[in-house]
């Protein structure tokens, strides 16, 4: 087995991980129950899922640019999907998509003014 | 006390480890059944050190970056970061989780760790009147 041999293996390895992890943060939207919950779901595709495609990607092709293009993206995709997800959840507070009754203490609620009906 | 590019770089490694083992954890928790499920949400009010914006942008991202823990926003002038956390047994220990990442975080970002003291008591926040900038 050649060194490249194995870098194959690898890469196919960590893209397969990165298709399991997408895979089952999705039936995490499904599942849990509020936004917030799924949104932290989610968290574990956009970072990890992504970046271990990209990480296998760059192993089955390696070659110095791609090496600056891979870290390239996979801080770019990091970054973006940190700050998407706090938008999202700001957003969902600020309209009234409560936590699920689970959540059992809410910090957040003392900064709140009264709901009055379904706005 | 390491010099200041070996804590950036032991920041990294350790930021490495704790996105690992949170992915796991996050993963393990949808994939067990609805019955067995460990999961006890929880929004809480952390204190934080940070100071300039560039901090106050790094921790919240770096936060929201490990699953199961997600910043919903933020209040610079109470120094506080509301912080929705998937597995949280108490308040304290989510705040010692997150003070533990901001600590670690500063002494990177920091040439001189500097002042790291956080408000010991939480503020009484109230809802702005009309549609303010903290709403």
């Amino acid at each position: 087995m050649t060194l490249a041999d194995i870098a194959d293996i690898l890469g196919l390895v960590f893209i397969f991980l990165g298709i399991a992890t997408i895979i089952i943060s999705a039936i995490g939207l499904f599942k849990l129950p509020d936004l917030y919950l799924r949104a932290s779901a989610v968290g574990t595709s956009a970072g990890l899922g992504v970046a271990s495609i990209v990480l296998g990607a760059l192993l089955m092709d390696f070659s110095g640019l791609n090496l600056v293009k891979a870290i390239i993206a996979i801080i770019a995709q990091l970054l973006t999907s940190a700050v998407g997800s706090m938008a999202i959840a700001r957003a969902g507070y600020l309209n009234n998509a409560l936590p699920a009754p689970i959540t059992h203490i809410d910090e957040l609620a003392l900064t709140r003014r009264e709901v009055s009906g379904g706005r | 006390m390491m010099s200041w590019p070996f804590r950036i770089i032991g920041f990294l490694f350790w930021y490495a480890k704790e996105f690992i083992t949170s992915n796991v954890t996050v993963t393990a928790e949808v994939l067990r059944p609805r019955r067995r499920a460990k999961m006890r949400p929880a929004i809480v009010a952390v204190p934080a050190a940070s100071r300039s914006d560039s901090e106050w942008t790094m921790i919240s991202s770096l936060i929201t970056l490990t699953p199961g823990t997600l910043t919903i926003t933020i209040s610079k002038e109470h120094k506080i970061l509301y912080v929705h956390g998937m597995f949280v047994e108490n308040r304290g220990q989510l705040v010692a989780e997150i003070q533990e990442m901001e600590d670690r975080m500063l002494r990177a970002m920091r040439r001189a760790p500097g002042d790291l003291t956080r408000p010991t008591e939480l503020p009484v926040v109230r809802p702005m009147d009309e549609a303010g900038e903290s709403r």
